[in-house]
């Protein structure tokens, strides 16, 4: 594919998304935050983390969600279904697994009482049950939580009743992704940094890359083609039902670093492992707060996920974790070192930059957004936003 | 008299063995924790040995190598920590970044 440098190109593909500005003040208002909690983080899946994290039966993660008022807990049973459960003690409601991550062999107990549950969720003993009155035991399972997995991904949703499958709720994203081949990849690098700011302006910021050349002149200055050499220019980007994909590729005379040349230089590959991507990098915002990064790599493919878990209006984890083959010797895996450390450190020039925004965005001294083409997709963002929070 | 730290072929790099560090923490905060002259100084001696490096780790299984290659190979990773430092921030922290204490590694 080659880009085309034309300037509007977006607003003519998407007419409906509109040019005019957009308000600031979803971005810092506490209102905005509660009503978040109710129509968005309980009426969208939410991606919880991947398949491998839980390998075998009896595997765990559990995660506290503040903006769900919820503790999750997400377990592969004995029969190797992944199931979502409330973290919850059917008891005294206390929470029945503390740690983040684990193991168990066939039950979890409750530290409280020692009420035991296997790896379905049911109830499978309580201590002093003589001394109960009538214990409906059968009914007193762990709370399910609807779960699905997509290609690895495992999405939970709050709901009582979803309104649509995860299927359906990813739909053209599902459509490009399908196949993918995800598992093929393992974790290569994980970060969680606590921002203070707002998830969306964590997001929005990530979501576009006309900053690029600016904000990141020290480490990416050249990361895809721009029009004279100067303003970026996406190759590609496409609305799907509530997400959104950019791409970009990078200039053909780009020059990188002496490191870079021989981190390429090292991760030659015998066989070729592809992604599929729509251009050399593709960025997917999952709604309402997972990003889906893929790269081109030299001979094997990368990705990444983000993940904002707002824990107030102002206070966010952002949760990053890197994918790639698994080295087959050492030039392979010091190329990645390359790679996750350019990335991170990069990272840390846009994590400083989100709390200055949202600073900046506080004051309430603007209260409207001005969006170029190219950064159409986070208008997107926005109107998907608004269609949310309008929902009865 | 000091026992040999690194394979024999790589005895000039010996000086900057401290750099020979399993986790990513511990490469950032040795870089963090340098002056630009020392990061230079073992950038501007490893860089020019890192073919040659990577051309004798390749021969070896990354899952059983020697205690001499270890630090070899945790040597080349800590450069690809400094690259930046080196070419991009003239400066061992990120220009502008964010505050490493709350960017937490969830380690390798």
């Amino acid at each position: 594919m080659q880009t085309v440098i034309d300037d509007k190109r977006w607003a003519k593909k998407y007419p409906e998304v509109g040019t005019g500005p957009v308000s600031a003040e979803p971005l810092i208002s506490q209102e905005h935050f509660e009503l978040e909690r109710e129509k968005i983080f309980r009426r969208a899946w939410l991606n919880i983390g991947r398949v491998e994290e839980i390998p075998n039966p009896g595997d765990y993660i559990a995660k506290d969600l503040v903006a769900c008022n919820a503790s999750v807990l997400i377990m592969r049973g004995k029969d190797g279904a992944v199931r979502g459960f409330h973290n919850v003690c059917s008891h005294r409601g206390n929470k029945l697994v503390w740690d983040e991550k684990g193991s168990c062999n066939g039950s979890l107990t409750c530290g409280f009482h020692a009420w035991s549950y296997n790896t379905k969720g049911e109830l499978t003993w309580v201590s002093d049950e003589e001394n109960f009155f009538d214990l409906p035991k059968c009914d007193l399972g762990l709370s399910p939580i609807h779960t699905d997995v997509f290609e690895g991904f495992i999405f939970i949703h709050l709901a009582d009743t979803p309104n649509e499958s995860l299927r359906e709720y990813l739909g053209g994203v599902a459509d490009q992704l399908e196949g993918g081949g995800f598992s093929e990849l393992a974790l290569m690098g994980q970060y969680k940094i606590d921002e203070h700011a707002n998830w969306k302006v964590a997001l929005d910021a990530q979501n576009e890359l006309y900053h690029i050349p600016f904000q990141h002149r020290r480490t990416i200055p050249q990361f895809c083609v721009m029009k004279d050499g100067k303003f970026t220019r996406l190759l590609d980007v496409r609305l799907f039902n509530h997400h959104s994909v950019y791409s970009s590729e990078s200039p053909d005379d780009r020059v990188g670093p002496a490191t870079e040349k021989l981190a390429v230089q090292f991760s030659v590959a015998e066989t070729e492992y592809r992604l599929p991507r729509i251009g050399p990098f593709d960025f997917y915002t999952i709604f309402p707060n997972m990003a889906l990064l893929l790269f081109q790599g030299v001979s094997h493919d990368y990705y990444m996920t983000y993940n904002f878990w707002p824990n107030a209006v102002n206070q966010t984890d952002w949760d990053i974790k890197l994918y790639c083959r698994p080295a087959e010797n050492a030039g392979q895996r010091v190329g990645q070192e390359y790679f996750k450390c350019l990335l991170r450190d990069l990272l840390q020039e846009d994590a400083n930059a989100h709390e200055q925004i949202h600073t900046g965005l506080a004051s309430r001294a603007k209260k409207e957004l001005y969006f170029q083409d190219d950064e159409m997709q986070i208008r997107y963002f926005h109107k998907v936003l608004e269609r949310f929070y309008a929902e009865a | 008299m000091t026992a040999q730290k690194l394979p024999s072929a790589f005895y000039d790099l010996e000086p900057f063995v401290s750099w020979a560090l399993a986790k990513e923490q511990e490469r950032t905060s040795k870089r963090l924790a340098s002056s630009m002259e020392d990061i230079q100084t073992f950038y501007d001696t490893m860089s020019p040995r890192l073919e040659a490096v990577i051309e004798y780790l390749n021969q070896l299984s990354l899952d059983n190598l020697s205690p001499e290659a270890e630090r070899l190979f945790h040597m080349s990773l800590s450069l690809m920590e400094v690259a930046n430092a080196v070419e991009m921030f003239h400066n061992p922290a990120v220009i502008d970044g964010f505050d490493v204490k709350r960017f937490i590694p969830v380690e390798d």
